[in-house]
């Protein structure tokens, strides 16, 4: 059997944006990769499969699930038919996305000093006053240049009609750009040829934009100031992905037991004594940062780190508080944002979002809880979501009750069905619900988004839940120019 | 370099000699004790006592048969000491600094991780392929030490590693050749078989250099001679300790910090005891108060070394 009948026995589901068929044909973005394919013997395609597998196996890109006292490890699965955006449509998102980090930016910067946006009333100061992750502590600390959001993730979905919207903003700490550069680089070994030919966009310069940018944020003019990269530890299920970027950018990865506070000024602990560290890009929560601010409880953190940031000898990248503007309930008001701060029409809109403290909202929500998904503010990863056309009566009966308990702690949106992309399952090609997330970074210079991301693909057949916590994999993303 | 990156280093390389060492006392052990009658007074109770910290009760229970004592010597978590779990620990050190060992070293770890945790290994070993795994796992571990020095580049991290791996070595052998005494109340006066020396001389891949170089029968007092003296013998005292001297002045003169004069005159104590010492000095003090000194110097030489480098928790 060859590549050509495996296209043939695809069947994309009807009313649903295929990213690969259009009507009975391929769309042109997919030309060559259909091409290719059609020609390969599924054996050989097997045999790729599992190549890919075993690649990613070897070099220990694993996270580990702790069912025994073991621990098993397992890979991140990955599919080896890509996802291709056109330049036209990468144009569309990058404006998109540039657009909307802009407002956010400029909303933190107002939120933290004079709180502006909430003084004229385009956002309810109640629902900042209640978000969990509104920090008082950071009230009033200047960060370099203004710049709060310097690494984001933010997450796109594509509807029926093949419009893309934002799904949720994510400006903490995003992780899975590991992910992205790995499986280009498993791309180039499985399908060389097709590769080159599409002539797909070049992503691998991403470490170097970051190293760039995290230089850039020195408190001090430095030649050459020490960056570093703050781990939680090998315990962590992104914990590749730290020593991966620590590695590419030739920055040491540190833990917060490497590091100590003395007059304000942060410093690494080495076997030559104590050097001072300038720029600290961190992967751990806000809230176990310092314990002398935050969670007394973490020993993940540096005592002393929050008055090292207020006296603005270190620089703490993402911000300190930047929890505030991608709260699921906030996101609500983005487009408001992007009208308020930048007097622009917003590119890239939202899933209509429905406020559960609105009365009429609700109504409408419960009388159609089955076209409905309701989820938590303060949760992610596909956790405590509830998709009112699966759930049992009794979930959602429970669901209901916890809305009318404390509305705020919800949002509901109608059901996307989210675009889908051929995957490689079992010998066959099987259409997959994806998501996309671009990594966006931005330092003085402006903002940059390498070009693709990261497809995060629901493995089981019919899900719209892309996480990996919940039987997600991913894809390489091509950006093509036709 | 970060002390935690140091420590995790020096650790990683003392666990791993220490499971080379261990490997290979298994692998002797078990190929000479088909040759019944003359290795006879070293048996798997021995080898269990030397190599593990065990209570007497289990160490009779494990030392009822070869299968018990295998076991427990290479793939049983409750033995801190088997190479199950040093490999596992060495395992972690290199997992928590992957950003500062070569992709190859790393990988290598992983590989010997993975044999160890073979499903089925413990059906192998009780089977009558337990030699077949363990020279397998000392193959790896031989390729371990390949692809470090063939990949990692030298500096501070190189000489941390090397530090462990010396001191550890010093500590080993102290600890073999003492066990082997034992079993002749350390007479050095009269003289063994050199069939019995053989085990003992084959742990430590210096059987046949000793053939080599000492032809006189009294094979008691030159056994000493070789571990303790020859210079040309890799696991003999003195290159051991010549190599900890060396690694501990290149990180003296990179990372001259509080506490270093101290260190390095802790140090120079300990190998002028081998280094202007003889066979009459041994004689003088017992052979085992000498060894057994040492060895605490050792490990209160490692400790100090600990407090001055790696103090970061």
């Amino acid at each position: 059997m060859i590549g050509k009948q495996l296209f043939e026995g695809y069947g994309a589901y009807t009313g649903i944006w295929d990213e690969m068929c259009f009507q009975d044909g391929i769309r042109s973005q997919y030309s060559q990769v259909y091409n290719d394919i059609a020609q390969l013997p599924v054996e050989l395609l097997l045999q790729k499969d599992k190549q890919a597998g075993e690649l990613f196996m070897n070099q220990g890109i694993t996270f580990t699930v702790y069912s025994d006292e073991a621990g098993i490890e397992k890979i991140f699965p990955f599919d080896i038919i890509p996802r291709i955006l056109t330049g036209t449509e990468w144009r569309h998102i990058e404006s998109g996305i540039t657009q909307r980090l802009r407002a956010l930016n400029l909303f933190l910067k107002d939120i933290y000093s004079e709180q502006q946006i909430l003084k004229d009333k385009v956002i309810p100061a109640e629902l900042i006053a209640t978000c969990p992750h509104y920090t008082r502590e950071v009230h009033g600390v200047k960060v370099p240049h203004d710049l709060y959001i310097h690494i984001s993730g933010i997450d796109l979905i594509r509807g029926q009609d093949g419009t893309f919207y934002i799904l949720e903003d994510n400006l903490r700490t995003p992780s899975g750009v590991s992910y992205m550069l790995e499986n280009r680089e498993v791309t180039k070994r499985i399908f060389p040829g097709m590769l080159g030919n599409s002539k797909a966009r070049m992503i691998n310069n991403y470490p170097l934009l970051l190293h760039d940018i995290l230089g850039s944020l020195a408190p001090q003019q430095l030649s050459n100031p020490t960056v570093a990269l703050l781990t939680p530890g090998v315990y962590n299920s992104a914990y590749f992905e730290h020593t991966f970027l620590a590695r590419q950018m030739g920055i040491p990865l540190v833990e917060g037991r490497d590091l100590l506070v003395d007059n304000h000024k942060v410093y690494m602990k080495t076997t030559a004594g104590l050097q001072q560290v300038h720029v600290l890009y961190r992967r751990l929560d806000d809230e176990y940062l310092d314990p002398l601010v935050f969670r007394p409880d973490s020993a993940l953190g540096v005592p002393g780190l929050m008055s090292a940031y207020r006296k603005g000898n270190i620089a703490i990248v993402n911000a300190v508080g930047n929890g505030v503007a991608d709260d699921k309930a906030v996101y609500a008001y983005v487009p408001a944002m992007i009208k308020y701060y930048l007097n622009e029409e917003v590119i890239l809109p939202n899933v209509p979002t429905y406020s559960m403290e609105d009365e009429d909202a609700r109504q409408h929500v419960f009388e159609n809880m089955d076209k409905m998904v309701i989820k938590r503010t303060n949760q992610s990863g596909g956790y405590g979501m509830v998709m009112g056309d699966k759930a049992e009566e009794e979930e959602i009966i429970g669901v209901k009750k916890e809305i009318v308990a404390n509305p705020r702690d919800f949002i509901a949106q109608p059901i996307i069905k989210l675009s889908t992309v051929p995957c490689f399952i079992d010998g066959k090609l099987q259409p997959r619900h994806v998501d996309l997330r671009p990594y966006a970074l931005c330092g003085p210079g402006g903002i940059k988004i390498v070009p693709g991301g990261l497809t995060r693909v629901a493995l089981r057949e019919g899900s719209l839940v892309v996480n990996s916590s919940q039987g997600g994999g991913s894809k390489d993303t091509w950006v093509v120019d036709l | 370099m970060l002390s935690r990156i140091a420590d995790s280093l020096f650790w990683l390389n003392r666990y791993m000699e220490r499971s080379d060492s261990l490997m290979r006392v298994i692998r002797t052990h078990y190929i000479l004790a088909f040759d019944s009658g003359t290795n006879a007074s070293f048996d798997w109770k021995d080898v269990v006592s030397l190599c593990t910290d065990t209570t007497n009760e289990k160490l009779k229970e494990v030392s009822v048969s070869e299968n018990a004592a295998l076991s427990f010597l290479i793939n049983d978590t409750k033995n801190f000491n088997s190479i199950k779990m040093l490999i596992s620990r060495a395992r972690e050190n290199a997992r928590g600094v992957q950003d500062n060992i070569t992709k190859e070293v790393w990988e290598q770890v992983n590989q010997l991780y993975h044999i160890i945790n073979e499903p089925g290994l413990t059906t192998k070993i009780t089977g009558s392929h337990a030699l077949e795994v363990i020279d397998e796992l000392d193959q790896n571990n031989t390729l371990f030490y390949g692809v470090t020095d063939s990949t990692m580049p030298r500096g501070q991290g190189w000489n941390f590693m090397n530090l462990g791996k010396f001191i550890e070595r010093s500590i080993l052998t102290i600890d073999i050749t003492y066990a082997h005494f034992q079993k002749i109340n350390h007479q050095l006066g009269q003289s063994q078989d050199i069939l019995f020396w053989r085990n003992l001389l084959i742990s430590l891949s210096g059987y046949e250099l000793y053939l080599k170089k000492y032809t006189r029968a009294d094979h008691n007092i030159s056994v000493i001679e070789h571990i303790i003296f020859n210079p040309d013998f890799p696991r003999s005292l003195i290159y051991s300790l010549s190599r900890v001297k060396r690694y501990l002045n290149f990180i003296i003169t990179d990372a001259k910090i509080e506490g270093v004069d101290q260190l390095q005159k802790t140090f120079g104590r300990i190998i002028s005891k081998v280094e202007f010492a003889d066979m009459n000095t041994i004689k003088e003090t017992s052979l085992p108060h000498y060894l057994y000194n040492l060895r605490n110097d050792l490990v209160n030489f490692s400790n100090q070394l600990t407090r001055i480098y790696f103090s970061y928790a």
